[in-house]
């Protein structure tokens, strides 16, 4: 992993580096901000966040572990009063529901780790401390030739320091 | 500092637009500076704290007492079997709901006042519901059993009774403890990464490194979390609403005067957003002042909330009367008894402080210089933690000591012990809380930031939101 990182301090000149990075085709590009911007996210142009899918996934199975839970506990320890059925929908909607919420939210959150690359127990190459403070960030990963073409970008957009990391 | 002379003078906001904006903050190094200012500690937090312990202390004390002598030194006296413990579950249920309200159901909606409170609002509810959840524990009188209610495969022919609403209430409980806990600790993790970068002590930054999981603020990270923020917000929604529908169920589902009512669910949530509306009044109107933070949470974010206060309390005002409507519409003669005793009985005391705290005193909040007086909600917030306490105990004891079998009726008097785990409880929360706010920010840091313009190069291009 072998690139070029420049840190600006203003947001506009972040996104102009990124959209003439992009145009150029010099390499991929991490961006770093304190805080979501949408200018950023207009420039980076990335796919749809996919954790819809872990928590539509986990949702569907809270709610059919829920109900099963109380259905099967219900008849395999049967607590018999006379004139009710041993298994009813409407007071186990309780359990589909709460479970639902319980493994749809925890399963979101587990999506949002796996998409996002965390825990990571390495901070990697291309960051620095300012990136959380208010300075945003270009780390642009590529070939050894293309360093200095990387380099003359960042500069020519203001970035306050470049550097090359590998 | 505030750059702005005086921060308290802002124009009103739009509350149907929510637009609320922080004019005294202008760049993101203030926010840092200002909000993590606050972690170090002080003579007046250590006092607190020991004030806090000082409490935990003597709840302590009088459980342990319980346990040794029995269940028999708290003050139930048959049929009254749900006192001071059932009744301090349900208020600090209730605290717990703001939190998730103002983060999750105001984040959908919006709401531009809830950025600088929420933070504290969902620590809040952490706080309370495990405050909460103590309580059906101590109720029990054997704690060591209170895995029973726990529904796993055993041998010992005890099986929880699904249709049993206070099963319900597990699941419930668990839930939302889980949730809210899950729901904090997410937000905070973009904000211990700005923690960790700043740390200079190779420890504190290893654990600091550690609870941030690795997070660098790359679009790809922030994408992610912005996805799974609002499902989570979506989740917990109507997550706020069922949990104190279950709680309020575990009375409706009861046969007993003054509880078999189908107005339970809807009336207990507005009464759990309106007292933990207060709780947060209770914290967070100190803390601007004490922290220097009066920019941040300014009159008009408390103009807003008092707004939902006063809305909170007129549902709640009206579910009373309708109570004492239906009770004499319906015509069944020990409702109409039962409410007759609740305001002119034998406990007409309580039931006259909540109808004065929760009723009447909140509609001073019609009021637009009262609803921006701080020291006035402040007090405010206050009455209405009593009354609040005050409903929870016109909903439980009356009843039951005055049920639909004259020969049963009887009285209730809490005792020491009741009174030294009510305290506790404070104690309990307000150690966690206190703790809370000098390890970890208070404020959202990456939030309070997105609604301040950012740094430009060229004045026009690229604005902010």
């Amino acid at each position: 992993m072998r690139g070029m990182m420049g840190v600006f301090s203003e947001l506009d000149s972040t996104v102009e580096a990124i959209e003439e990075l992009k145009q150029r085709k010099v390499g991929d590009l991490t961006v770093f901000s304190p805080t979501p911007r949408h200018e950023l996210e207009h420039a980076v142009h990335p796919p749809m966040s996919g954790v819809r899918k872990f928590t539509l996934i986990g949702a569907l199975s809270g709610v059919c572990f829920g109900f099963w839970i109380a259905i099967w506990g219900s008849n395999y320890w049967p607590l018999v009063v006379g004139g009710k059925a041993i298994s009813t929908w409407l007071p186990y909607v309780v359990f589909g529901f709460e479970v639902m919420v319980m493994v749809g939210a925890l399963s979101t959150v587990f999506g949002m780790f796996y998409l996002a690359g965390i825990p990571r127990l390495t901070m990697t190459v291309g960051y620095d401390p300012r990136f959380s403070h208010g300075s945003y960030g270009i780390f642009c990963e590529c070939a050894p030739e293309k360093l200095v073409e990387a380099e003359s970008i960042l500069r020519r957009h203001g970035a306050v320091e470049v550097r090359g990391e590998k | 500092m505030a750059t702005l002379a005086h921060p308290d003078d802002l124009r009103r906001p739009n509350i149907a637009s929510a637009d609320i904006q922080l004019p005294a903050v202008t760049s993101y190094e203030q926010v840092d500076n200002e909000i993590l200012a606050i972690l170090k500690p002080t003579k007046a937090w250590f006092a607190s704290l020991m004030l806090a312990i000082a409490c935990l202390g003597l709840g302590a004390f009088g459980w342990i007492y319980q346990i040794h002598q029995g269940l028999g030194v708290a003050g139930y006296n048959p049929p009254v079997m749900w006192g001071v413990y059932i009744i301090t579950f349900v208020f600090w249920v209730g605290i717990g709901h703001a939190g998730t309200l103002i983060s999750a159901i105001l984040y959908l909606f919006r709401a531009g006042f809830r950025t600088t409170i929420y933070r504290a609002a969902e620590a809040m509810t952490v706080f309370a519901v495990m405050t909460a959840g103590l309580f059906p524990i101590i109720h029990i009188g054997r704690p060591w059993k209170f895995f029973w209610l726990i529904p796993y495969p055993n041998w010992r022919l005890i099986w929880p009774n699904f249709k049993s609403p206070l099963v319900w209430d597990v699941f419930a409980i668990t839930t939302y403890l889980t949730i809210s806990t899950t729901f904090l600790f997410v937000g905070l993790i973009p904000d211990i990464a700005v923690l960790r970068d700043r740390e200079t002590n190779p420890i504190r930054r290893k654990i600091l490194g550690f609870l941030s999981f690795g997070w660098r603020n790359t679009e790809r990270e922030w994408r992610h979390f912005a996805r799974a923020y609002l499902f989570l917000a979506a989740f917990s929604t109507p997550l706020v609403l069922s949990v104190h529908s279950v709680v309020s169920f575990d009375f409706a589902m009861g046969i007993v005067p003054g509880w078999h009512t189908t107005i339970f669910p809807p009336y207990f949530v507005a009464g759990a957003i309106f007292s933990g509306f207060a709780m947060v009044w209770t914290i967070i109107i100190p803390m601007r002042r004490w922290f220097g933070l009066r920019h941040y949470v300014t009159l008009n974010h408390l103009d807003a909330s008092a707004k939902m206060v006063l809305f909170t309390s007129l549902v709640v005002g009206l579910a009373y009367m309708i109570e004492f409507f239906i009770a004499w519409y319906g015509g069944v003669k020990y409702e109409q008894d039962y409410f007759w005793n609740r305001v002119f009985g034998q406990w007409w005391w309580a039931a006259w402080i909540m109808l004065t705290c929760n009723m009447i005193l909140p509609l001073s909040l019609f009021s637009q210089k009262l609803r921006r007086n701080p020291t006035w909600l402040w007090i405010l917030s206050i009455f209405i933690n009593i009354g609040m306490w005050f409903e929870r105990f016109v909903i439980v004891v009356p009843s039951l000591s005055h049920d639909v079998e004259p020969w049963q009726w009887s009285s209730y008097m809490p005792t020491w012990v009741d009174y030294a785990l009510l305290i506790g409880s404070f104690g309990w929360f307000f150690m966690w809380f206190l703790l809370f706010v000098k390890q970890l920010p208070v404020m959202a840091l990456a939030e309070i930031k997105e609604i301040i313009p950012p740094k430009m190069k060229h004045t026009h291009s690229h604005g902010g939101h």
